[in-house]
């Protein structure tokens, strides 16, 4: 099991690596790098990001990472954000390389800002949940790599007034008879519905109303989250991709987003 | 040598011998015998063995006739049989004066025919006549009048012979007694003097038969018992002649004239199989088949209807209706659904509910089974009252050569599961190819028994496909994941029958006993295996072999206590002796009546008619018929999330549904309320008001049970007003009282419970009103029904009700000085309701500030409810919505936000007193600032919506009632059903879409059908009336049918009352002309 850091630069890509480091300490990954070489970029070096075990490959980077996250036991890929624009400063992209891994629901992506709280210990993790089926593939990916005691999992669900569609959703209740049973029930289902645990770390489960963003940010903020996990659908342009996009500005922490879906019925009995 | 005489008449005898074996070689739905003479030999022999073979063929649902001369005392004492369910078991007594109908609880009469006056003179002048001249010629007969329609001469009065002599025998015998008195015609003479006698008398019509020891002259006979079977279970029940069997054994010549069971012989049932067990000297008429063999043939013919049945059963598996109206089908398995799953399918039966969990279980099942009425205190912070749930008893597990059969191990092929509403069982067929490539085929049949409601039960079979295995299946009993008040429980092993049995205590309560055992279903190739630890079941089968167990579950329970286990070991022996095909057949029997009470049938939705289905079917299961220490909790039998309590979900919501068709029921929910008035009382005087304040959420006890503060989310702790500020439930109690009184007419419940019922509510809200200066009276502080605004002043729904209930307690209490002025009295002196009180009563209900404006027709929700901030509607939608939540608390407080009817629900429950005007205005201001934030609010909203004609925005609203525990987004059912729904439906359907209401002590009906459905079929219970309803939509207007028996009842239509006398009637109503009633 392998956390592959997507290494450009030694000096930008430092934050990427401590980062990657933390996470795969957490998760009970091996961390390793890789560099695509591009013309008129120098290659950078293992010592300069702490011993990282790196290697220099030739190719379209876009191919080569997904040849290697398919030929090989990776689990995840960690890129840093550019900003394209010297003139539009706060800008924060994800990359060409980036994007395509996630278009491909390859394999899930950690994303670190500059300026980013700098993870280098995972005890807090927020994981923002609307309530569907297909988008609590965050929650699993949460549960699966990272649940253990002494670890904090904020279950994080922001009601906007919208209901997903999907046949199995859990929004926030919209009846509520009496409330003092509704919401523990609700709770309580909620938690058996998205996440399996067995592992003893402690979900908390927030419920928020505002704007995802804003909420989301806020809270990784005040509760000093380290990690955000977050469910990609596969487009920044509407639903939780508009949400994303505006957290690669604004959000305190890196991101892990994991490719939604379902998952096999019989593997949640 | 034998002759060919001789040869020629055994060739004769087993050709009829062939042609009796033949017609008995099909399984009859009816079996009709005649009691003395065929089932028993005599008066006193021994009955056991006909009865064990007559309820176990009740019980495989064959219908039982028994006839006989004799009455009920005679019959049901010897025969004594108690089938486990009314409605199989039949007498036709009285040479076919009586019939009756026997259940667990014994015999019920049906119908009885009577003489005149002058045809008994006419009978005991004949009869005595008769007696008057054979004692002149010395012979002593005894004359017995006790029966009914019939005089009755014992020709042998001191027989002292065989109590079992055959007709024969006793024929000799009063032979020679005539012959030596001078009749030298013997018995065939005296039947002639008989005959003149009664032609002399005035009553030609009456029959003269003899059974050669009694002359009867009767004015009714076995034929007109016949014309009874033919009747209530050929005819009745939809049956063909042929399906009937009708044994005898007296059909032949008996002296001057045919044996008494020729009389059965009638023409409605010349098709159906007539056999005599008797002697028959002189032969039998056709169609009549001899078997001869007296009392023991008859019972080996009883005995092979019973094998032809069982071994059916041994080797078929029990299926669901085909019909898709009555399947609630979920396909697949879907883990993030599988708790509401559990909801809809949960099995119950007013003392038990089962929820729907997958017997092997999962990290993602969550089975409980909850039990009625059983409370114990909760721990954690703030402790209140919880339930004491039981273990789960369905756990089963499945091992295949050593491997566990679970959904994770392998590959689901198919999955389903079905509950069919029709009986209230669960089915599941699941097929799952194994990770060793194998696969095997598993069904399961679960139900909790209508008709004996300690008892539960479950079939499975697992069959390998495609492969020879040892199969094995383990049960267990688990532990619930219910939570609730368990103080400790202990699960042992249970020796006879071998299984297992626990013990549950609740802290501070009750508890239960759960004995449970599984056993080989009967023909499964499988085998208990004792060296076992558990409870295992299982074999070497061959591929395609089934491996079946049947479970059998007893729960035995106690309010204050833990019962004995030995109470649970008989409960379970009981079931273990009916065996699982028998109490399946019970239990289908019993859901078979309810339906037939209760069923609303719509043509041209079948998403609606699914929904409503859904609803009766779970408002049925969780209903206990008899036990008035239990009601309907919130959310039913099926999810703990709000701890079995009671609240006015169950008067206001549910109620209604069983008033009118299980009014019986409806009494019994009505009596818990009674038995908890003390309860009631108390919270009145420690909130220092008098009379009864009845309990926002109601347990055990009759206090209050809302728990005083709950933590919020981030710990702090929030302070839960409903408890101390929600007191309509007091008026709500009220309001169900007088609605069951006025729909059914039971002055004997006014008298025993409802009046004390109103009086003390009534005088609640005297005391609850403070007076201002200018003499009206208020209630301040309170939460409506909309909760969004708490600590108001003056709700409206509240406020009119209180003065409602005042004025309809004072009204009971002027009916009852009229109808029982003893229990008047003692109600006055009790209460130390004294003139004066009841003056101030008649003043404060003058002076309730109401907030009506007859300008405007509106009711203002509370006070101050109009200075409140407007919200953009817009904000309001999608609903139904939580607009506490999305808004904030802080907005909804102070805005015109209203979480669910509280005006529109007043207009609702006292639709017979607030004109359509009103209701109009009234509707039209508050349902678009209604977010439906409310289980409760959508139901009602399509009732109004329908009466008030708006039926596009009334369908609307009653697809949003359904959705909200079978929608596929909303996740509502995963910790019960909502029970205000259920009946929210049912109401919107009967009371808004049908247009059935009541008005005073009519049923007022404007139906507003949805464009959808075509057709609605119902049955109503009102005033003692039976009614069958149906509905036709034509054109622009409805055709509407009522059946009406038992009592007449009176529709008001236009306007205008019509009084229905029992038969059939039709109403037709066009484009929205006037009624035009016809009796056909």
């Amino acid at each position: 099991m392998t956390l592959l850091v997507a290494v450009a630069d030694a000096g930008a890509d430092r934050a990427v690596v401590r980062a990657a480091r933390a996470l795969a300490a957490a998760a009970g990954w091996e961390v390793r790098g890789v560099h695509v070489r591009e013309p008129d970029v120098p290659e950078p070096a293992s010592a300069d990001l702490g011993e990282l075990d790196l290697i220099t490959v030739d190719g379209e980077p876009v191919e080569v990472l997904s040849a290697l996250v398919r030929r090989t036991t990776v689990d995840a890929v960690a890129f840093g954000l550019s900003c394209p624009s010297a003139s539009s400063p706060g800008t924060w992209v994800l990359g060409h390389v980036a994007e395509a891994l996630l278009d491909n629901h390859v394999a899930p992506v950690l994303l670190v800002r500059p300026g980013m709280r700098t993870l280098t210990r995972l005890r807090r993790l927020v994981v923002p949940l609307e309530g569907s089926p297909s988008s609590s593939a965050a929650m699993r990916a949460a549960d699966e790599a990272f649940c253990a005691r002494g670890r904090e999992i904020l279950m994080l669900h922001v009601v906007t007034g919208d209901v997903p569609d999907e046949a199995g959703s859990l929004p926030a209740p919209r009846i509520m008879d009496q409330e003092h049973y509704e919401w523990p029930a609700w709770q309580d289902e909620f938690t058996l519905r998205f996440s399996q645990c067995p592992k003893g770390g402690r979900h908390r489960i927030a419920v928020r109303v505002g704007d995802p963003a804003t909420v989301i940010a806020e809270e990784a903020d005040t509760g000093a989250a380290d990690l955000i996990v977050l469910s990609w659908s596969g487009s920044f342009e509407s639903g939780h991709g508009a949400v994303i996009k505006e957290l690669l500005v604004t959000a305190p922490c890196p991101l892990l987003l994991v490719p939604s879906g379902l998952p096999d019925a019989a593997s949640l009995t | 040598m034998a002759s060919a005489g001789d040869r020629v008449e055994e060739r004769g005898e087993k050709a009829r011998a062939r042609e009796l074996e033949r017609a008995l070689e099909r399984e009859f739905s009816v079996v009709c015998f005649a009691w003395d003479g065929t089932a028993v030999a005599h008066r006193g022999a021994d009955a056991a063995a006909v009865r064990s073979r007559v309820e176990r063929l009740t019980a495989l649902g064959v219908d039982i006739a028994v006839i006989s001369s004799a009455g009920v005392r005679e019959v049901d004492h010897h025969l004594g049989a108690r089938p486990g369910v009314e409605g199989r078991l039949f007498l036709f007594l009285s040479r076919g004066s009586e019939t009756y109908v026997v259940g667990p609880a014994g015999p019920r009469l049906l119908e009885r025919w009577r003489a005149t006056a002058s045809e008994y003179e006419g009978l005991d002048e004949a009869a005595e006549a008769l007696c008057r001249r054979l004692a002149s010629a010395g012979l002593q007969v005894d004359l017995v009048r006790d029966r009914l329609n019939r005089r009755s001469l014992d020709l042998l009065p001191d027989w002292a012979g065989p109590p079992g002599a055959s007709a024969l025998e006793l024929r000799r015998e009063v032979d020679a007694r005539l012959n030596a008195a001078g009749f030298p015609g013997g018995l065939e003479e005296g039947i002639r003097l008989a005959r003149d006698l009664v032609r002399e008398a005035g009553v030609a019509h009456a029959a003269v038969t003899s059974d050669a020891r009694h002359i009867d002259l009767g004015l009714t006979g076995k034929a007109d018992a016949m014309h009874a079977v033919a009747r209530v279970l050929v005819a009745g029940r939809g049956r063909a002649p042929e399906d009937v069997l009708v044994v005898g054994d007296s059909f032949g010549p008996v002296a001057d004239g045919q044996g008494t069971d020729s009389a059965m012989l009638i023409p409605e049932l010349q098709r159906s199989v007539f056999v005599s067990v008797g002697q028959e000297p002189a032969g039998v008429p056709s169609p009549v088949l001899h078997g001869g063999g007296g009392p023991v043939r008859f019972l080996d013919i009883l005995h092979d209807q019973l094998a032809m049945r069982e071994i059916v059963a041994q080797t078929s598996f029990p299926e669901p209706t085909d019909d898709p109206g009555w399947r609630f089908e979920v396909k697949g398995f879907d883990p993030f659904r599988e708790r509401e799953v559990e909801t809809w399918l949960t099995v119950a039966n007013g003392e038990t509910g089962t929820r729907g969990a997958l017997e092997e279980g999962s990290a993602i099942s969550t089975p409980a089974t909850f039990v009625a009425g059983v409370y114990g205190d909760g721990t954690g912070d703030p402790a209140f009252r919880q339930p004491v749930p039981a273990p789960d008893w369905t756990g089963l597990r499945l091992m295949a050569d050593g491997s566990l059969v679970t959904l994770a191990n392998g590959e689901i092929v198919d999955h389903e599961r079905v509950l069919d509403l029709r009986h209230g069982v669960v089915y599941r067929t699941w097929r799952q190819r194994l990770r060793n490539g194998r696969t095997i085929r598993v069904r399961t049949a679960r139900f909790a028994s209508l008709a004996d409601r300690e008892l539960m039960a479950a079939r499975a079979e697992a069959v390998p496909e495609d492969f020879g295995a040892r199969i094995v299946w383990q049960s267990a009993i688990g532990v619930t994941h219910a939570g609730g008040s368990i103080k400790e429980t202990e699960i042992d092993i249970l020796e006879d029958p071998p299984g297992l049995i626990a013990r549950t205590r609740g802290r501070n309560g009750g508890g239960h006993v759960l004995a449970v055992t599984t056993s080989p279903a009967p023909g499964s190739p499988v085998a208990r295996m004792p060296q076992q630890a558990r409870d295992v079941i299982g074999g070497r089968l061959e591929q395609g072999d089934p491996a079946t167990v049947d479970r059998l579950a007893a729960i035995v329970s106690a309010r204050t206590r833990v019962p004995s286990p030995e109470v649970a070991r008989h409960a379970l022996e009981r079931a273990r002796d009916t065996g699982f095909d028998a109490l399946l057949e019970r239990h289908r029997a019993a859901w078979d009546a309810a339906w037939a009470a209760a069923d609303l049938r719509v043509d041209g939705d079948p998403e609606d008619q699914h929904a409503l289905r859904f609803a009766i079917y779970h408002m049925i299961s969780t209903a206990h018929p008899e036990k008035d220490t239990v009601s309907i909790g919130a959310r039913g039998l099926g999810g703990m999330s709000y701890f079995l309590h009671v609240f006015w979900d169950t008067e206001i919501f549910v109620l209604p549904f069983f008033i009118y068709t299980q009014p019986e029921t409806a009494l019994t929910m009505l009596t818990y309320r009674y038995r908890n008035l003390p309860g009631a009382r108390e919270k009145a005087a420690r909130m220092g008001f008098r009379g009864a304040l009845y309990p926002w959420e109601s347990a055990d006890k009759g206090v209050e049970t809302t728990p005083p503060y709950v933590y919020g989310p981030d710990g702090e702790q929030v302070p839960i007003l409903s408890g101390l500020m929600e007191h309509h439930i007091s008026a709500d109690v009220a309001w169900a009282v007088w609605e069951y009184w006025k729909a059914t007419g039971d002055d004997a419940f006014m008298v025993d419970k409802g009046a004390e019922m109103l009086l003390e509510t009534a005088r609640f809200w005297v005391s609850r009103a403070a007076e201002d200066e200018e003499g009206r009276y208020h209630v301040r502080v309170v939460v409506g029904p909309d909760e969004y605004h708490e600590g108001v002043d003056d709700n409206a729904y509240t406020n009119v009700l209180a003065r409602w209930n005042i004025k309809r307690a004072l009204e009971a209490l002027a009916w009852l000085d009229d109808h029982d002025r003893a229990r008047a009295r003692e109600l006055r002196k009790r209460l130390k309701l004294a003139g004066r009180e009841l003056a101030r009563w008649r003043r404060v209900m003058e002076g309730y500030v109401t907030g009506f404006d007859p300008e405007t027709l509106l009711f203002e929700q509370f006070a101050g409810f109009y200075d409140m901030a407007d919200v953009p509607l817009e904000r309001l939608r999608p609903r139904p919505m939580a607009a506490d939540l999305l808004l904030g608390r802080d907005v909804t407080l102070v805005s015109k936000v209203v979480k669910q009817a509280d005006v529109v629900m007043l207009c609702h429950v006292l639709a017979d007193e607030i004109d359509e005007a009103t209701t109009r205005a009234n509707y039209d201001y508050y349902e678009p600032i209604t977010s439906h934030g409310s289980s409760l609010s959508p139901g009602i909203h399509a009732a109004v919506a329908a009466r008030l004609h708006d039926v596009a925005e009334a369908t609307s609203y009653f697809k949003m009632a359904a959705a909200i525990d079978l929608g596929d987004n909303m996740g509502n059912a995963a910790a019960g059903l909502h029970m205000a729904t259920m009946g929210g439906l049912w109401q919107a359907a009967v009371m808004g879409f049908c247009g059935i209401m009541r008005r005073g002590e009519a049923l007022r009906l404007d139906p507003q059908l949805p464009a959808a459905w075509s057709r609605v079929r119902l049955p109503l219970r009102f005033r003692g009336a039976q009614l069958h309803l149906d509905l036709r939509r034509h054109g622009d207007g409805v055709d509407v049918g009522i059946t009406v028996a038992e009592e007449p009842v009176t529709f008001r239509l236009d306007g205008v009352d019509h009084e229905l006398t029992p038969g059939a009637h039709r109403l037709r109503r066009r484009d929205g002309g006037p009624w035009r009633v016809e009796a056909l």
